[in-house]
């Protein structure tokens, strides 16, 4: 592991994550359909932290997350691969930091957590349209794309400075 | 021997990490409880940017004039039903509750609402906004509850299309317009039919209005399916009405 997670207050920002999808703010929306925040926050804490923190804080975001939404559909497996993977990718060759490599990454995690979703839906029977889930993956991927380069990158390059600075 | 197993080093990695695994049962604590804490949180801290009082205001004109428009229908339905059933209806009340979050167009349709088992609010509880239903509460902590809205996949209710009588079940389709099925194969009904709740149910009140049929599948087997443009609008409401038992 990393030293990110021994910063309280850098573990206090994924707080945001379920304030930012319970305030679901509307003109982040693409079609009515809101960024993965969970992604966009969890790429650049396991990148930074490892792979063991990141498959801890997936687990983490995916149990309040899965509290926060109806019906019997978790988050949490794929939330731990993509901490665990992004942890693994940080740790190996050198370090992530063109927009480009952190928004496939982010479209890549985007579409494994919507695919699942859509996977655990059509299994429990509350898919009956498989349209309307391909619409919700499709315009998610979409606009966690488009945030991820910003928002990724400052959180990298702060958690960055602070892990090399704490080490 | 007191603290002999903690002498193996596994161990005592283990009970030094006693503040992650609080932690840890506390974040279960929230997945069983569905957001139980998190969402009173986001509660009180959005308290002050929650909507103002104008539409509540016009929510309940709107009301009114909905309650006008079906007076008539209501009177033929309850001196039918009330030589059939014998439930009572007159213990039912409303509260009036502000939208704090609203989620109508990803992978959950829902809404989170600024009152809950405090105010009466109920699991089961049918939700109007201006225009109609919209949807029914999901689950309650003390200061909220959170709305499966009639659009969500996993939203199933018996309707009732009053011109000709018959029974179908509105299923949420993950889109704004949900899908009608019915039961027998000629309906008779056709786009502009206005759906209601169903006169006999004893989940929702009867005769909420809730929609109307845009267009019809007759060639669907066994029987017909309809698509129905629901008339609250769920994406432009600030409050809604719950009703209580």
């Amino acid at each position: 592991m990393g030293v990110l997670h021994r910063q309280r207050w850098c573990g206090a920002t994924g707080l945001l994550v379920p304030l930012l999808t319970l305030a679901s703010p509307a003109f982040l929306k693409i079609d009515g359909v809101a960024p993965s925040w969970a992604v966009l926050w969890l790429l650049p804490w396991a990148l930074v932290d490892g792979p063991a923190s990141g498959a801890i804080a997936g687990l983490c975001l995916g149990l309040v997350l899965d509290g926060l939404h109806l019906g019997q559909a978790s988050e949490v497996p794929v939330l731990i691969l993509l901490g665990w993977w992004w942890g693994r990718i940080g740790r190996r060759g050198l370090p992530i930091e063109r927009s480009y490599n952190l928004g496939l990454l982010a479209v890549l995690g985007t579409l494994l957590l919507g695919a699942s979703l859509m996977l655990q839906l059509h299994w429990l029977g509350q898919l009956p349209l498989p349209a309307a889930g391909l619409h919700s993956l499709v315009a998610q991927s979409l606009i966690t794309a488009f945030l991820a380069p910003v928002l990724c990158s400052l959180q990298l390059l702060r958690w960055r400075r602070i892990a090399e600075l704490r080490s | 021997m007191p603290g002999r197993s903690l002498r193996v080093p596994t161990l005592r990695k283990v009970a030094e990490a006693w503040p992650w695994w609080l932690l840890l049962l506390a974040l279960l604590g929230v997945r069983l409880s569905k957001g139980a804490g998190f969402v009173d949180a986001y509660a009180l801290l959005s308290r002050p940017f929650w909507p103002g009082s104008a539409q509540s205001e016009w929510l309940r004109s709107a009301q009114q004039l909905q309650d006008q428009a079906n007076l008539q229908q209501l009177q033929r339905d309850n001196q039918r039903l009330r030589s059939l059933l014998d439930l009572d209806r007159n213990s039912t009340g409303r509260v009036s509750a502000p939208v704090i979050s609203r989620d109508e167009g990803g992978w959950w349709q829902q809404l989170e609402l600024g009152k809950g088992s405090l105010d009466g609010i109920r699991a089961g509880a049918p939700v109007l906004a201006p225009g109609g239903l919209i949807g029914r509460v999901s689950s309650v902590t003390p200061t909220t509850a959170r709305v499966e809205l009639l659009t969500d996949s996993g939203s199933r209710l018996g309707v009732w299309v009053a011109r000709v009588q018959r029974h179908g079940l509105l299923v949420g389709q993950g889109t704004p317009r949900p899908q009608l099925q019915f039961l027998e194969k000629d309906t008779g009904v056709r786009p502009g039919d206005v759906i209601t709740t169903s006169p006999a149910s004893t989940l929702v009140p009867p005769n909420l209005l809730i929609g109307v049929v845009q267009s019809v599948n007759e060639d669907l087997a066994p029987a017909p399916e309809a698509t129905v443009q629901l008339s609250a609008p769920v994406d432009a409401v600030d409050w809604v009405q719950v009703v209580t038992r």
